[in-house]
C-alpha cells in the first residue's frame, strides 16, 4: 500500500493510503464486506448443540435482504453459521461442499467430524488472512460426533477457539453476559431454546441490524433440524415510548 | 521364475498378462528378514526379526513409528523402506495439521498403494523393493494392512512377510480365529512365537528382534529389550512344560515360487477384510 500525500487547500496534509488493490495486473482482494449478516450465537446443551441466527442481509445500513439462510449443516456432523460478508460465507459452503464430498467418495466408514472442518476452517481462514485477502466472516461451527459435543468459533483473521457458548458480532457483547450467567451444562432443548430466545431478544431489540425473523438449529447425534423461519414477539408499550415528543416541545 | 525377454521394462507387458519387474520386486520382499503383524480388536502388535550385517554392526531398523497411532514393519530393500516411511509421517502430520486428527489408517494405505502403482506404470522408474505391514488404530477400529510392490494392499487379521515367513503363517492360520479376543499380552506371545516360528530352530532372544505395538490408549511404541525378553522366557517354560506343543513347530516349507498366484496380483486394488484363506499370500 502506498501513501500519497495530499495538502489540503488550507495547509493541512492529509495522507491518502492508494491500495494496490486493483493494480495493472487486474488483481483483486477483500477490502470492506458489502451485504453482511449480524450476530449467531450458540451453545451445547444436553443433547448436543444448538445455533441461532436471524435471516437478515444488511446492505450497509439498509435491511435490504430478509430471508438469507445463515445457518448451514455440513455433511452428518456439523453446524455452520455465518456473520460477515455473505458472499464470502457463500464461497465458504462451497469449499465445504467439496471436502464433504471428497470425504464421502473414500466410502470407507471414516467421516470428518466438527473438531476437523473447524480445524479445516481455521486453517482457511489464516492462510486467506495472510494473504490480506481475507474472507470477511467470523464463523460459528456445531456438531455432535459419537456422542461427543463440539463447539468452536473462527474469526476472519483466523483466531479460532472452543467453548460452551459463543456469539458473533454484538452478539458477543449483548449475548454472551446472560448466557455466562445462565448457562448449564444439562439444559434440555426447550430450555436452551428459551435461553436462546431470550438472547435474540436482546439483540432484535439492540441491534439495529437485527430483523426479525429468526431461525434455530439443533444437531444432535440423530441428525440435523434447521426450524422454519418465525418472529418473537416483542413489547413497545413502554410508557417512556408514550408521546415520543413530550419532553421537547416544537421540531427539535 | 527365471529370465526372458519380456522382464526388461517395468512398462513391459508378457504374453501372458504378467509384468515381471513387479513380481521381480515382490521377490525382493520375499528375501527379507520376517516380519509378522497380528491384530484384535484393541490393539496391534508388530514383530520383526532384525539382521545385523555381521557381528560387528548394529541390527537394520524395520519397524517405523509413523504417527501416534500408525506404525510400520517392513521387509525388503530397507533403504526403499525409510523412503516410505518418511513419505507416509508426512501424509500423517500433513493430516493433523489441517484437520487437529489422525489420518485414518485406511485412507493412508490407499496414498501409499496409489504411490508404489505410479512405479509399476512408469518406464524411468522402478517398483519400490519392499513389502509394508501397517499397523494403525483409528475410530472404526484397530487395523492391519499389507502393501507390497504392486500397488496391491490387503487387510489382515495376521500376516507375515519376508523369508521363512510360512512358518509364521501356518502358525498363525490356526489360532487367527481367537485373535479378536485376544488381550494384548497374549497378542505379543503369539506374535513373538510366530517370529520364532520363522527362525527353524535358532534361538530367538530379544536382541535379534523388534515388537511393537499399539492400540486403544496406547500410542505406538516399541518394546523394550527387557520386556521382550521376558515374554520370550514365558514362552520357552511353557514349551518346556508341555512338550506335546513340539508339534506346533511346523516344518521348514521353502516359499512357494509358483507364478500363477502372483497373477492375482495385478488385477485391481482390492479391499479385503481378510483371514489367512486369501493365501495368494506368496504376494
Amino acid at each position: 500500500m502506498e501513501r500519497l500525500a495530499i495538502h489540503h487547500a488550507n495547509g493541512m496534509e492529509m495522507v491518502a493510503v492508494k491500495d494496490s488493490a486493483i493494480s495493472e495486473n487486474g488483481t483483486e482482494r477483500t477490502l470492506y464486506p458489502y451485504v453482511t449478516g449480524t450476530s449467531v450465537i450458540g451453545m451445547k446443551y444436553k443433547d448436543g448443540v444448538i445455533l441461532a441466527a436471524d435471516m437478515g442481509g444488511s446492505y450497509g445500513s439498509t435491511l435490504r435482504y430478509k430471508s438469507v439462510e445463515r445457518i448451514k449443516h455440513i455433511g452428518k456432523h456439523s453446524l455452520l453459521g455465518a456473520s460477515g460478508e455473505i458472499s464470502d460465507f457463500q464461497e465458504i459452503l462451497r469449499y465445504l461442499d467439496e471436502l464433504i464430498l471428497y470425504d464421502n467418495m473414500w466410502d470407507d466408514g471414516n467421516s470428518l467430524g466438527p473438531k476437523e472442518v473447524h480445524n479445516y476452517l481455521t486453517r482457511v481462514m489464516y492462510n486467506r488472512r495472510n494473504k490480506f485477502n481475507p474472507l470477511w466472516n467470523s464463523l460459528v461451527l456445531g456438531g455432535v460426533k459419537n456422542g461427543q459435543k463440539y463447539l468452536g468459533m473462527v474469526g476472519m483473521i483466523g483466531t479460532h477457539f472452543e467453548d460452551n457458548h459463543v456469539a458473533t458480532g454484538f452478539g458477543n457483547h449483548l449475548a454472551r453476559p446472560i448466557l455466562r450467567a445462565e448457562w448449564r451444562e444439562d439444559l434440555s432443548f426447550e430450555e436452551a431454546v428459551k435461553l436462546l430466545e431470550k438472547c435474540l431478544l436482546v439483540l432484535l431489540y439492540r441491534d439495529r441490524s437485527a430483523i426479525n425473523k429468526f431461525q434455530i438449529a439443533k444437531i444432535t447425534d440423530e441428525g440435523v433440524t434447521i426450524s422454519q423461519p418465525y418472529a418473537l414477539k416483542t413489547y413497545w408499550g413502554f410508557s417512556a415510548f408514550q408521546n415520543p415528543s413530550k419532553g421537547a416541545e416544537g421540531s427539535w | 521364475m527365471f529370465r526372458n525377454q519380456y522382464d526388461t521394462d517395468v512398462t513391459t507387458w508378457s504374453p501372458a498378462g504378467r509384468l515381471f519387474q513387479v513380481e521381480y520386486a515382490m521377490e525382493a520382499v520375499k528375501q527379507g528378514a520376517a516380519a509378522v503383524g497380528l491384530r484384535s480388536t484393541s490393539h496391534v502388535v508388530l514383530a520383526t526379526v532384525n539382521k545385523a550385517a555381521s557381528d560387528l554392526s548394529s541390527h537394520q531398523r524395520k519397524v517405523f513409528k509413523i504417527d501416534d497411532h500408525i506404525g510400520v514393519a517392513i521387509a525388503g530393500l530397507t533403504a526403499d523402506g525409510r523412503v516410505l516411511s518418511r513419505y507416509l509421517r508426512n501424509e500423517c502430520i500433513n493430516h493433523s495439521f489441517v484437520y487437529e486428527s489422525p489420518l485414518p489408517v485406511s485412507r493412508l494405505v490407499v496414498r501409499l498403494a496409489d504411490k508404489a502403482q505410479v512405479c509399476t506404470q512408469r518406464s524411468w522408474k522402478r517398483p519400490f523393493g519392499v513389502g509394508l505391514l501397517v499397523a494403525g488404530l483409528d475410530e472404526t477400529g484397530a487395523h492391519l494392512y499389507y502393501n507390497c510392490p504392486s500397488g496391491n494392499y490387503f487387510e489382515y487379521q495376521a500376516f507375515a512377510i519376508g523369508s521363512r515367513s510360512q512358518a509364521a503363517k501356518t502358525f498363525m492360520e490356526r489360532r487367527f480365529e481367537a485373535f479378536n479376543g485376544y488381550s494384548r499380552d497374549e497378542l505379543i506371545k503369539d506374535a513373538l512365537f510366530a517370529i520364532k516360528e520363522t527362525l527353524q530352530g535358532e534361538k530367538l532372544t530379544s536382541s535379534i528382534c523388534t515388537v511393537a505395538v499399539v492400540g486403544i490408549g496406547e500410542p505406538f511404541h516399541m518394546l523394550d529389550q527387557k520386556t521382550i525378553q521376558e515374554v520370550i522366557d514365558s514362552i520357552d517354560i511353557k514349551e518346556d512344560d508341555a512338550s506335546a506343543a513340539a508339534a506346533d513347530q511346523a516344518p521348514m516349507q521353502e516359499e512357494d515360487k509358483s507364478s500363477e498366484a502372483a497373477a492375482a496380483d495385478q488385477a485391481s486394488m482390492q479391499e479385503e477384510d481378510k483371514s489367512s484363506e486369501a493365501a495368494p499370500m506368496d504376494i
